[in-house]
């Protein structure tokens, strides 16, 4: 396979990790600008554990994860009383402090006569696992999409759950949920937390594949951009942010057309999917379609009707 | 150990002139629409891009660079103004701010491509310096504090001494109740856009010429500082965001001194963050800017 | 019979896709007032706000004495002479009792006429005048409730609707409103009046509708029906 390919795929596969990281709390109804932190978090915990204590990449990539989820957790709860706006510009203050902080966090240790760590805005050189191990990029690539294909199944198995039905309730009226008996605290933390845990793999793949770590890469640009990969492709599945991403690295950075002006098309076109599909390409309305329009065309008259339109149980408290 | 004190609150004070004008247009926009536009630091940015063209292209004098600048800004923000607001102007507000980001990628290329170097110069504004006793101003810091009380009171005159700032209050409050009483909304938000982005393009002006140079990262910086300073001074009050804008000066100039430059930053989003935890209706919450904030949250 | 001020045909209002006007056909003649009952959703407001131009209708006519207005600016509707009292009075609340005034008058530009309108209404409610540099959110509902139907006078309207006048207010306040609505009807202005209280609202009407879910289903004269047997239909919508 084709080395830029590879390398273009294995862009895609990452960022898709943190784009869904923005679907889930878009779903909720929340949008944060400071998913790259935990993406970052994710990065460097994972970096730390395979780079300086000799961990194991599986073991590193959990590590990356939980470390991610833990700061959404502590973040959960100050940024709960805040909404809409308030909750954008919160998760905003939140990433820029994290990327500072990294730009600033030295934490080296000297391995085979070299130091290896982290060191504040120089970066965090040395994460050499997947190279050392000799896995070539094709590999890594596959792996990628393996994880990623892990994530998404949980992700559709989320969506037809009491969970995914309360997620999107909360996303649709907070007010209405909360009556019905939704415990909106136990709902928003956990979906902060799960976010941020996605994010955290992304940036565990990303740390490894890239074996370089730079703070100012995790800036709110990245954060944006997830979370308008979401808007573009659509809401209504997880399969949106990834038309999204597609869209962007797959279509706009990679087909050389539009070298340097790949900024002047991605910001236009999300601008007009703004005016013309504000829910984006995939959105609920449209997947319904889809959806009927599959069942009718593969499946026989006799399987049952119902699924992802069902509308949620009465949840309990 | 008192000179460094004041001479540190001094230059906050000074340097935060600036992120209050950036802040008064920035809130100015979000008082009369609810809803927040990015792309604000970036339409100045364009402006002053214009204005150092006229500079470098046609060795232009100060005033013609200025006016380059304010047109500039001005007509970027009138093109944000139809696409990311009037156009969805039925949709949810987070709509527009994220169609505003989208914006913004979009000048910002259009500024690299058609300025392919990263820094350009800019003209100064006021080359000097006054040295009363053990401290120091610098004369376009001067210039900048004097513009910022300026533009303060004219906005004050034009908000609480004439029909369209009678209008503007109205829309603001309450856009149904304005458009049956006989306002013209639509255009009254428009031109409130205009106007905010005329005096981010002065703040722009004046910023560049201060440092008498311009990157295209200009715009994330504009946009950022207007932010934070607004919210510090509670979003959609123009007090606030005099005060915001001070403040925020007087922070990073008292952190960067006493923790060192690497903790400016952070400590203003440290204390950014705190006051969207603590007091997210700014220094002036009060029950004004409380009501405003209610609003917000259906945004 | 005086002469038809507003006319309103076939006129159908729809929020995304819930009709919440179904063709409404009425008018208020020149002089009177005119009252349209019904329950709660039964689109009264709808049709105050699509009169006013708030809201678009999808189809039918809108006349002012003969001129189309139907889906016209909000704007365009003031200057032509129509002016909106609306539910729960939306008074700005941080502007001042007399700012809240030159707003109304908005669609002028005759200042010092402007100037004599804001004293004139200062004559008629003296309460206004002690709060004149008051902001109106500190007013009482009764107080806002007077700015509003000041607030719409400013514009000289040669109709004014009126939407749910004495929503809130305590009785005493609500025989205030009405006595005042009759004296603005006494002095030539047309009115068009959305009433919950169904009692004081046919005391004072020469004409009244009744709307339901969406469709005028009964007008007719205070007093050649039984006045219960209205109300009852008004609140709860039951046959005649």
């Amino acid at each position: 396979m084709d080395e830029y390919l590879v390398q273009v795929l294995s862009n895609i596969g990452m960022i898709s990790f943190l784009a869904l990281s923005a679907y889930i709390l878009l779903i909720t109804g929340e949008i944060s600008f400071g998913q790259q932190a935990f993406f970052a978090i994710g990065a460097y915990a994972s970096g730390i554990a395979t780079a300086m204590w000799g961990w194991g990449f599986w073991p590193g990539l959990v590590w990356g994860a939980a470390a991610a989820g833990a700061a959404a957790f502590l973040l959960a709860w100050p940024t709960l009383r805040m909404r809409g706006l308030f909750f954008a510009i919160g998760t905003l203050a939140f990433a820029e402090m994290v990327r500072l902080i990294f730009e600033i966090f030295r934490y080296q240790v000297e391995i085979d006569g070299e130091l290896v760590g982290p060191n504040g805005s120089e970066g965090f050189r040395g994460i050499r696992y997947i190279f050392e191990q000799d896995i070539s990029a094709f590999h890594y690539m596959l792996l990628i999409y393996a994880v990623l294909a892990g994530v998404l199944a949980l992700l559709f198995v989320i969506e037809r759950t009491r969970l995914g039905a309360i997620w999107r309730m909360l996303g649709e009226d907070e007010l209405l949920a909360e009556t019905e008996g939704v415990n909106r605290t136990y709902y928003k933390v956990l979906a902060t937390v799960v976010a941020g845990a996605v994010a955290g793999i992304g940036g565990a793949l990303y740390a490894h594949m890239n074996t370089y770590l730079e703070p100012k890469i995790f800036n709110v640009m990245l954060g944006v951009h997830s979370l308008a990969y979401g808007l573009i492709g659509g809401l209504g599945t997880a399969f949106g942010p990834l038309i999204g991403v597609g869209i962007d690295i797959g279509l706009l950075e990679s087909a050389r057309i539009f070298s340097g002006y790949r900024m002047i098309v991605f910001g236009g076109l999300v601008a007009l999917l703004l005016i013309f599909r504000p829910r984006g390409l995939l959105d609920e309305a449209a997947v319904h379609a889809l959806v009927a329009w599959w069942r009718n065309t593969f499946s026989s008259p006799a399987k049952r009707s119902g699924g992802s339109g069902r509308p949620p149980e009465r949840p309990g408290a | 150990m008192i000179v460094d004190f004041v001479q540190n609150t001094l230059d906050g004070i000074f340097v935060g002139s600036s992120y209050s004008l950036l802040a008064i247009g920035f809130t100015l926009i979000f008082g009369v629409m609810r809803r927040l536009n990015l792309s604000y630091g970036p339409s100045i940015m364009l402006g002053t891009f214009a204005g150092t063209l006229l500079f470098v292209e046609f060795e232009a004098g100060l005033l013609a660079v200025a006016a380059a600048t304010l047109a500039g800004a001005v007509l970027a923000g009138v093109y944000v103004e139809r696409v990311c607001f009037w156009a969805i102007r039925r949709g949810a507000a987070l709509a527009s701010m994220v169609s505003s980001f989208a914006i913004w990628m979009q000048l910002e290329e259009i500024v690299t491509v058609v300025f392919p170097d990263r820094t350009y110069p800019f003209p100064p504004l006021a080359d000097f310096a006054l040295e009363p006793g053990p401290f120091f101003v610098r004369g376009d810091h001067l210039v900048m504090f004097a513009c910022a009380a300026a533009i303060t009171v004219l906005l004050h005159l034009l908000l609480y001494r004439t029909r369209f700032g009678l209008a503007l209050r109205a829309v603001s409050r309450n856009p149904a109740a304005a458009a049956f009483v006989g306002i013209n909304t639509g255009l009254v938000l428009f031109s409130a856009f205009a106007l905010a982005s005329a005096i981010g393009g002065v703040a722009g002006y004046l910023i560049a010429a201060a440092d008498q140079q311009i990157t295209p990262f200009f715009g994330l910086w504009a946009t950022f500082k207007g932010l934070i300073a607004m919210t510090l001074g509670g979003m959609g009050s123009i007090p606030g965001a005099i005060a915001g804008g001070l403040l925020l000066g007087i922070i990073e100039a008292h952190s960067g001194w006493y923790l060192g430059t690497e903790y400016r930053d952070l400590s203003a989003y440290a204390v950014l963050f705190a006051f969207l935890v603590f007091r997210p209706g700014g220094l002036f919450a009060q029950r004004q800017t409380l009501r405003s904030q209610l609003a917000a949250r259906r945004v | 019979m005086s002469e038809t001020l507003l006319k309103v045909s076939d006129v159908a209002t729809a929020y995304g896709a819930i009709e919440a006007l179904k063709g409404v056909s009425l008018s208020a003649a020149d002089g009177e007032i005119t009252c349209l009952l019904g329950p709660n959703g039964a689109g009264k407001t709808t049709l105050m706000m699509t009169i006013a131009g708030i809201l678009k209708p999808r189809r039918g006519s809108i006349t002012l004495r003969g001129e189309e207005v139907a889906g016209r600016a909000p704007r365009h509707i003031v200057e032509r002479g129509i002016a909106l009292v609306p539910e729960n009075r939306l008074v700005f609340p941080d502007m001042t009792v007399e700012e809240n005034l030159r707003a109304g008058a908005f669609s002028r530009d005759d200042a010092a006429e402007i100037g004599r309108d804001v004293e004139a209404m200062f004559t008629r409610f003296p309460r206004l005048r002690e709060r004149s540099a008051q902001n109106a959110g500190t007013l009482s509902g009764g107080e806002q409730q007077m700015l509003a139907i000041s607030r719409a006078l400013m514009a000289r309207p040669k109709l004014l609707l009126m939407d749910e006048p004495s929503l809130g207010l305590a009785p005493l306040i609500v025989e205030d409103i009405f006595r005042i609505i009759r004296e603005l009807n006494a002095e030539g202005t047309t009115i068009f009046l959305v009433e919950q209280n169904a009692h004081m609202a046919l005391r004072i009407a020469n004409h009244f509708y009744l709307i339901e879910q969406g469709r005028v289903v009964f007008d007719g004269t205070p007093g050649e029906v039984e006045e219960e047997e209205i109300i009852k239909r008004a609140y709860l919508g039951t046959e005649v």
